[in-house]
């Protein structure tokens, strides 16, 4: 016997219980699954209360890495995810956006005095743009290629930032406007501020629970839009494309546009994000927009199980959270950071809560996660599919 | 003619892959083009599907230019093609991929599911299973049966014998002569050539990008240089029991 069966067992035996999980949600009636939903909002919700971050977060103001880390990363995972996850584009370049998101909200709101919500719908628009006109040139490449190219435009985005000073330059911009804020909100005849002790919509320095409702509430809208394209023909077409893009061809999908259409929908997301995020931090600059923040979305949506929603959504919360729960340990935390990731990747390869059909694509040795351009075989496959390729 | 490839000339960046062919596919027959590796059997197929641009010539469809079409709007217009490599989507169901099949089509596809489930039993068996947990022969019968559900007027397949067991081999090759007695015309790949012979009604040889010869496949089968080069006699030798 060889030692590495109590591991595959181990592993065997996780993969088992989520497919149960899933199993019995596949056949959970409507309405319960709706009582789920509710219960999840609302947990969002109070999730900024002390007594939870006491544990969550010792040595840091939970309800400000609720924000950031935490929340943005989930939000920017959720549409990476679109772009990786979904349509298999392995993209190195995906911070881009929401620096675009974040340059978009900082410029108009100190020059031109636009109103948030304003910036927040031109401001996804911008994005949305960005991604079609990275996505027409690059797009013709593949795996590899495409991720070259895109961390070339994420650095390039960057660093011309950092050598306009028309927009700051590398002090970047300050002064950045906050939303609107309706003070002292009462509602069915509740003083929030009273009786809750948070004033849900006033967006001042100071308390930064208002902007992390207003990220869940964007989240929820974004988690909306994405799971119907997921379930249509839209995500019928990124799965054939990701899974074989020149079969997808000559099965009648025009590849080619729901590639850029899979861009310009993910950029949106990470530009949105942007927006929230410039709106709150009064000041941005370049250095907010490095590499490493793209590598670590990824590695979010690769180790929660990229294509699956829920997975991607607690690995990016699990990415943002636990060095910041660990601050304790100082610069061991890093280290932990790391002996996770290691874990992870001998436990669950394929991810926390990977999606069935990517579980099959994994065994494959193709599709998945763009493969990274190299059609390696999957930690189960025996290898020779892929040489015959 | 359906289907008319006029001297076409494929690059891969400098290198010339096809450097002029010319194959002609009339409505109802199976069509095959032999050759070994590296011919521009495959490229040539590709071409026709549009996964590859081609540098110069033209390749006509039912009467209409379409070297310019992108590759999904060909589907549409009645090519199918089932790539090399099986090109399934391994981590769909079997029922999955043949809706795939029908992607660029709208209504009702009913009629072609049950044709390709009655074609292929196996598949029906399977239908529920991860395409890409399949053995080979499976896979090959998918991409087949995917291929039909866009009810294309002719049929590309890529080598559709390659890596399976004689046994599956001669099963593929009778589904294929089934589907085009059922008024499909086939243009076939194969380095299979004495299954591919036997099989076509005409065929053309390829050697490094170029067409060699072109004759109906029976003539092939017994011209000694094609014999001597794919179908493993030697020059001047009769191979036993090949003849029919």
């Amino acid at each position: 016997m060889n030692e590495k069966n109590p591991l595959a067992r181990f592993r065997h035996q996780l993969g088992h219980s989520s497919d149960v999980i899933r199993d019995r949600w596949a056949h959970t009636p409507g309405w319960q699954r709706w009582i789920v939903y509710v219960a999840l909002i609302i947990g969002a919700i109070l999730l900024p209360s002390e007594s939870i971050g006491s544990f969550m977060s010792p040595d840091t103001d939970w309800a400000s890495i609720l924000f950031f880390p935490i929340g943005t990363y989930v939000l920017l995972a959720i549409g990476l995810n679109v772009v990786v996850g979904q349509a298999g584009l392995l993209d190195l370049g995906f911070v881009a956006f929401y620096a675009v998101g974040g340059y978009a909200m900082a410029l108009l709101g100190t020059r031109l005095g636009w109103n948030f919500w304003v910036i927040l719908i031109v401001g996804i628009g911008i994005c949305a743009l960005s991604g079609i006109t990275l996505g027409a040139p690059t797009l013709r490449l593949r795996g590899d290629y495409l991720a070259i190219v895109t961390l070339g435009f994420g650095e390039i985005i960057r660093i011309t930032a950092r050598n306009t000073d028309e927009i700051g330059g590398p002090n970047g911009i300050r002064g950045i406007p906050h939303p609107p804020s309706y003070e002292d909100l009462v509602l069915f005849g509740i003083n929030f501020s009273d009786t809750f002790g948070v004033d849900p919509l006033k967006y001042g320095v100071l308390d930064p629970r208002p902007y992390y409702y207003l990220l869940v509430a964007l989240a929820v809208v974004v988690i909306i839009l994405v799971k119907r394209w997921e379930k249509s023909r839209v995500g019928r077409a990124w799965a054939a494309i990701r899974e074989d893009e020149d079969a997808a061809e000559v099965m009648g999908v025009p590849t080619f546009r729901f590639k850029i259409l899979a861009f310009a929908i993910g950029a949106s997301i990470g530009g949105a994000m942007g927006v929230l995020w410039a709106a709150k931090s009064i000041s941005i600059n370049p250095n907010d927009f490095q590499f490493l923040l793209s590598a670590t979305i990824l590695a979010a949506v690769v180790m929660g199980g990229s294509g699956n929603l829920p997975g991607v959504m607690l690995g990016a919360f699990l990415v943002a959270w636990l060095p910041e729960r660990f601050r304790g340990l100082q610069e061991y935390r890093m280290l932990i950071f790391g002996a996770v990731l290691v874990a992870l990747m001998i436990f669950r390869p394929e991810g926390l809560l990977p999606s069935r059909q990517r579980k099959a694509e994994l065994k494959e040795g193709t599709g998945g996660m763009g493969t990274l351009g190299a059609e390696v075989p999957g930690p189960e496959s025996r290898g020779e599919e892929v040489a015959s390729k | 003619m359906l289907l008319e490839v006029k001297d076409i000339h494929v690059h891969y960046g400098k290198i010339a892959a096809l450097k002029g062919i010319s194959v002609e596919v009339n409505e109802g027959e199976i069509v095959t083009l032999i050759g070994a590796n590296g011919a521009g059997k495959t490229t040539t197929l590709k071409t026709i599907s549009g996964l590859r641009g081609l540098t110069s010539g033209r390749i006509l469809f039912d009467g209409k230019d379409i070297s310019k079409m992108p590759g999904h709007k060909r589907v549409m217009a009645g090519l199918g093609q089932a790539p090399e490599g099986r090109g399934i989507f391994p981590g769909m169901t079997v029922h999955d991929n043949l809706l795939m099949g029908a992607y660029a089509r709208s209504g009702n596809f009913d009629k072609e599911l049950a044709e390709a489930y009655e074609l292929f039993p196996r598949l029906a068996e399977r239908r529920n299973q991860a395409a890409g947990t399949m053995s080979g022969g499976e896979q090959q019968m998918l991409a087949i049966g995917r291929a039909l559900m866009a009810k294309p007027k002719v049929l590309l397949l890529d080598e559709p014998s390659m890596g399976l067991a004689p046994l599956l081999v001669q099963q593929i090759f009778s589904i294929i002569e089934e589907i085009n007695r059922r008024g499909t015309t086939v243009l076939l790949v194969e380095q299979n050539a004495q299954q591919a012979l036997s099989l076509a009604h005409r065929a053309y040889v390829l050697e490094t990008g170029s067409v060699v010869k072109s004759a109906p496949a029976a003539e092939l089968l017994d011209d000694p240089d094609v014999r001597a080069a794919y179908l493993g006699g030697g020059l001047g030798h009769e191979a036993p029991g090949e003849r029919a």
